[in-house]
């Protein structure tokens, strides 16, 4: 029967949980549990959707995972077998779909339910559920891409089954969590479904539109099971009031638009399928079509490479830059996360993120860095490492279909990479050099280009998820260098009709003005079929070669980005300060954060850094400092003045290296937000103030166990740690927290704060000081090291 | 100055103080991007209520006990329970913030919990308003959390309106709702009008709290 599957119309079976209700089951009891009370209920209502003639039934394992279902009476696999035999108690006719829903958390890092965990979850139902005889694996109802990829994983490593998907469309064609069509579709293409859909929050109408644009993206067969018309309430209960006629007549147009399987969801019963049966029988379905777009996708946005040029920001990369390998030393993410924001903003498609130092764990890294990037930017990420298990770590962990950089024509690299970009899924950039090197010229690099889409294409990965850089070269040392590049790059969109990349700035090694090189260069090479590239968008140059390119070939309407990008005269060069008046101090006091960093600026090049720091930074903050304890001022502008008096540091620390004054030697603090507690502001802010008064804040971040911070406490003997917790819920932790801190640290102190705490309750939980707002910690922290 | 706008600076402490320029503008371009990513999303229905003794109320399956609510309750024989959330991206544009500008995300912060509680009050409204039709009145609305009424609860609210699937909304192991701008509650509904302050800070007996309204 699933041989038929995008071949002739498929039924899937209605609701169950509104059927339940009606039959007793109580708001938030478990429905899993009647697959072993009330099985004739549980088979009646199968019996009922197989005689209204569905070809496949769903256990009634929705909540069926050890996150939702747990503190029963009944194990996991005993309520799942049960289940499956429930159906099959039905007929041997029917197709047996093990249902998975979610686990109704939200996932790390927005919420606390960890990817392994989840994938966990459903790992472990999966298993009982083809134990158990189950023939396919339907995952429903998801709200969250994050959540679907654990799902989708744990089913298709762990089983031999079939993997069908579908997931909940709002009206706008959004997830709960922001993903849109495109994005859903590859996603779950990426990771191989068999089938992909949508179920659940609408009636059939509404769906409708969601479905054609399903179809525009996907080449797999698509399955739609809607409710019986929007929910409504009356009473105090939910009702759904499309009736099984208009349901079926609904369904019918659906089909006309491209599903090959159909069922219902909330609201349906064994009528709406039988009608929707007799209308739609025999129907022809629309066989889905092959598309051929390259698509590249984050939690929330998919970009084509293909259409208007792409830009992949290479600014997070350690290569040349002793500054960014200092942070990844130091595990700085911050300072990744600020090049994120900055290209960001500064107008890239793509993040290429290379986080490769020989003295770095580069795969804990990498993961880390790829999570912390996806919980601030909705951009796709390139990753990008020579490291296969870095690589395939940060593909695990990826919430979207990432850009992998890179395989080369190297039989071994095609070895090791291929076979992850067909489990997880991705667009991997195909370098043209293989076991001799790079090819002097275009042919020869066009030939490797070739044999990289063969070769992929016996992984089942089609030409549209290879990338081809046929690599630049620098033109001082290889004066042919570009002409080759650019032929080469005709030439493979010529032959294979691939999607390019290349990484632009190569060209210029060596050469004076390097951004006008590059940006040339990349100009003809756009006109070339240079379909993405990796640059700095940070370039002025580049970009305005990247504006004015669109803004010629038609891909800016009205001209409007080059307006709004080009439209004005650079201000870069005005270096001076418009108010003349203005000094150090009141730069500071009043938070001007542009106008402190231009007159530190200034005043370097005639003072010693420390006696500016003496005699205007540390005045400045103080009597901020003092207004913020008066009551005169508030918070927002103690902060502001904290990040002006930050820019301003950041210059003197520069000038302090440039003249070779090693810097102070700095008191270590450890800040923690503790395990189970995820706002992590209060430590934020107090973390910006002790930054400004030269303390060295070991930020170890938020939920963070009480075993970490002992640990890193002891490695950097640190003498003061200060915890934060908001909620009741998580003080307890704090207490915790602070007797290993005790029993195994005697010597260090701690300070703590947060919205539930007070004096007693600091007392009671045996901590060295409560800071009732971010400056009393500061001066505790004063003190503290003044005394000894 | 609109609500909301007063409600941020009262979160931000400032009490009686006048809030400076560049505070305002933070709060101004704060607002505009928080109304410009959230997603807004709720459910509520309506539960009976069964009120057992003193403390003890019974919310469909659900026993509370809770003095503070069961004053809040007095009379009532239905409740509605209610849900709402700005969403994740309110939380990642927040987060985003952090990483950039303490000043800002403060003010942001206070932003975004002056968005949720309006959107509870329009919400608030349409149930009176609804109510009012069928000649019933409501009483201001309680959150798990408040007085005595155990933030334990949020787990039941969270199952009775199936919040995850229905609007994005759940809740940790420490019992903190995500998206973190995010409210459940409850609001009686009574036969009789009740001269109930529905601004709970009013009448707060405590007079030192720099939160303090008005």
């Amino acid at each position: 029967m699933l041989r038929k599957l995008g071949k002739e119309l498929l039924f899937f079976d209605g609701g169950m949980g509104t059927l339940l209700q009606k039959e007793g089951l109580l708001p938030g009891e478990l429905p899993e549990n009647w697959n072993i009370e009330k099985r004739e209920i549980i088979q009646n209502i199968h019996r009922a959707y197989y005689e209204a003639g569905s070809h496949i039934l769903l256990t009634n394992t929705f909540g069926a995972n050890r996150i939702k279902y747990h503190g029963t009476p009944y194990s996991l696999q005993a309520v799942i077998e049960a289940a499956v035999k429930n159906v099959e108690s039905v007929s041997e006719d029917v197709i047996v779909a093990f249902d998975m829903g979610p686990t109704g958390k939200l996932l790390k890092p927005m919420g606390d339910l960890s990817f392994e965990d989840a994938y966990e979850a459903f790992k472990e139902a999966a298993i009982y559920g083809e134990q158990a005889g189950a023939q396919m694996i339907h995952i429903e109802t998801m709200s969250d891409t994050y959540e679907l990829k654990a799902a989708v994983l744990a089913a298709k490593e762990n089983t031999n089954l079939p993997v069908t998907a579908t997931v909940i469309f709002d009206e706008h064609g959004k997830l709960l969590t922001g993903a849109d069509v495109a994005t859903v579709v590859a996603l779950l293409e990426g990771l191989r479904v068999d089938a992909l859909g949508i179920n659940c929050g609408m009636g059939p109408e509404q769906m409708l539109p969601i479905l054609k644009e399903i179809r525009k993206y996907t080449s797999l067969p698509i399955i739609v099971k809607p409710n019986a018309g929007l929910p409504k309430q009356k009473d105090g209960n939910t009702y759904y009031d499309v009736l099984p006629n208009a349901f079926a007549e609904a369904l019918c147009e659906i089909v006309k638009c491209g599903a090959c399987v159909i069922g219902g969801c909330c609201g349906t019963t064994p009528e709406h399928i039988q009608a929707m049966v007799e209308k739609c029988k025999g129907m022809e379905i629309v066989k889905p079509t092959y598309k051929t777009a390259t698509l590249v996708s984050s939690y929330g946005k998919t970009v084509e490479i293909g259409q208007a040029p792409i830009i992949i920001g290479e600014r997070i990369n350690p290569t040349g830059k002793s500054k960014f390998k200092q942070a990844l030393k130091e595990h700085d993410l911050d300072y990744i996360l600020k090049e994120a924001i900055m290209q960001q903003d500064k107008g890239a498609h793509i993040l290429d993120v290379n986080v490769g130092l020989p003295d770095i764990d580069e795969v804990s890294m990498m993961k880390e860095a790829v999570t912390e990037i996806q919980s601030i930017v909705n951009l796709p990420l390139q990753i990008d490492t020579v490291n296969v298990e870095a690589l395939e770590a940060a593909m695990r962990i990826y919430n979207g279909k990432p850009m992998v950089n890179s395989v080369s024509g190297k039989q071994e690299s095609m070895d090791a990479v291929f076979p992850l970009i067909q489990k997880y899924g991705g667009v991997v950039v195909g370098l043209t050099l293989d076991e001799n090197g790079i090819p002097n010229t275009a042919e020869g690099r066009v030939a490797i280009a070739g044999r990289i889409i063969e070769e992929a294409k016996k992984y089942g990965i089609d030409k549209k998820d290879v990338v081809i850089d046929v690599l630049t070269m620098t033109i001082s040392s290889e004066p042919d260098g570009a002409k080759v590049t650019l032929d080469a790059l005709k030439k493979v969109r010529e032959i294979y009709g691939v999607q390019t990349v290349l990484g632009v700035s190569n060209v210029s090694f060596g050469l004076p003005n390097r951004p006008i090189i590059n940006s040339n260069f990349y100009t003809m090479a756009m006109q070339g079929g240079l379909t993405s590239a990796i640059i700095n968008p940070a370039s002025e140059a580049m970009m305005n070669a990247y504006y004015s390119y669109c803004a010629l070939m038609g891909y800016d309407e009205n001209c409007g980005q080059y307006i709004a990008n080009c439209g004005h005269v650079s201000e870069t060069n005005q270096t001076t300060v418009g108010k003349n008046d203005l000094n150090l101090n009141t730069a500071i006091e009043r938070g001007l954060k542009e106008e402190a960093y231009l007159i530190v600026k200034e005043l370097v090049r005639e003072q010693n850094p420390m006696d500016i720091i003496q005699e205007c930074l540390i005045p400045a903050l103080d009597k901020v400092g003092k207004g913020f304890e008066n009551g005169t001022v508030f918070l927002p502008q103690l902060l502001m003045s904290a990040e002006a008096a930050k820019q301003a540091f950041e210059v003197l620390k520069e000038q302090m290296s440039a003249e070779g004054d090693s810097e102070v030697k700095k008191e270590k603090i450890i800040l923690a937000t503790v395990k189970g507690d995820i706002h992590d502001i209060g430590k934020n802010i107090v973390k910006v103030l002790l930054e400004n008064y030269s303390f060295h804040v070991i930020d170890l971040g938020k939920d963070v166990e009480p075993e970490v911070i002992v640990e890193q406490a002891i490695k950097h003997g640190v003498r003061l740690v200060g915890l934060s917790a908001l909620m009741t819920t998580t003080v307890i932790n704090m207490e915790k927290t602070i007797k290993l801190l005790r029993n195994q640290l005697p010597t260090c102190k701690v300070m703590v704060g947060g919205a539930v705490l007070n004096q007693e309750y600091a007392d009671m939980i045996d901590a060295d000081f409560y800071g009732k707002d971010a400056m009393q910690s500061v001066y505790y922290a004063q003190s503290l090291f003044k005394a000894n | 100055m609109d609500v909301r706008t007063k409600e941020t600076i009262r979160y931000l402490g400032y009490g009686k103080h006048a809030v400076d320029e560049k505070t305002l503008q933070s709060i101004e371009e704060s607002f505009e991007e928080l109304v410009r990513i959230a997603e807004k999303k709720s459910i509520s229905q309506i539960f009976d209520l069964c009120v057992k003794d003193e403390n003890q109320l019974v919310i469909e399956n659900i026993e509370i006990f809770s003095r503070n609510l069961r004053t809040n309750l007095r009379d009532c024989k239905q409740v509605v329970l209610f849900a709402a959330t700005l969403g994740t991206d309110v939380d990642r544009l927040i987060r985003k913030t952090q990483v950039v500008d303490m000043a800002k995300t403060v003010v942001m912060q206070a932003c975004a919990a002056a968005l949720l509680e309006e959107f509870c009050d329009e919400l608030q409204n349409e149930v009176a308003e609804q109510l009012q039709k069928q000649g019933k009145y409501i009483r201001p609305r309680f959150s798990p959390g408040y007085g005595d009424f155990s933030i334990l609860h949020q787990k039941d609210f969270i199952s009775l309106l199936d919040t995850p699937k229905m609007i994005g909304l759940s809740m940790t192991e420490s019992y903190m709702l995500t998206p973190t701008k995010s409210v459940t509650a409850v609001i009686g509904i009574s036969e009789t009008q009740t001269d109930c302050d529905s601004n709970a800070c009013e009448n707060c007996k405590k007079t030192d709290c720099k939160y303090k309204r008005g």
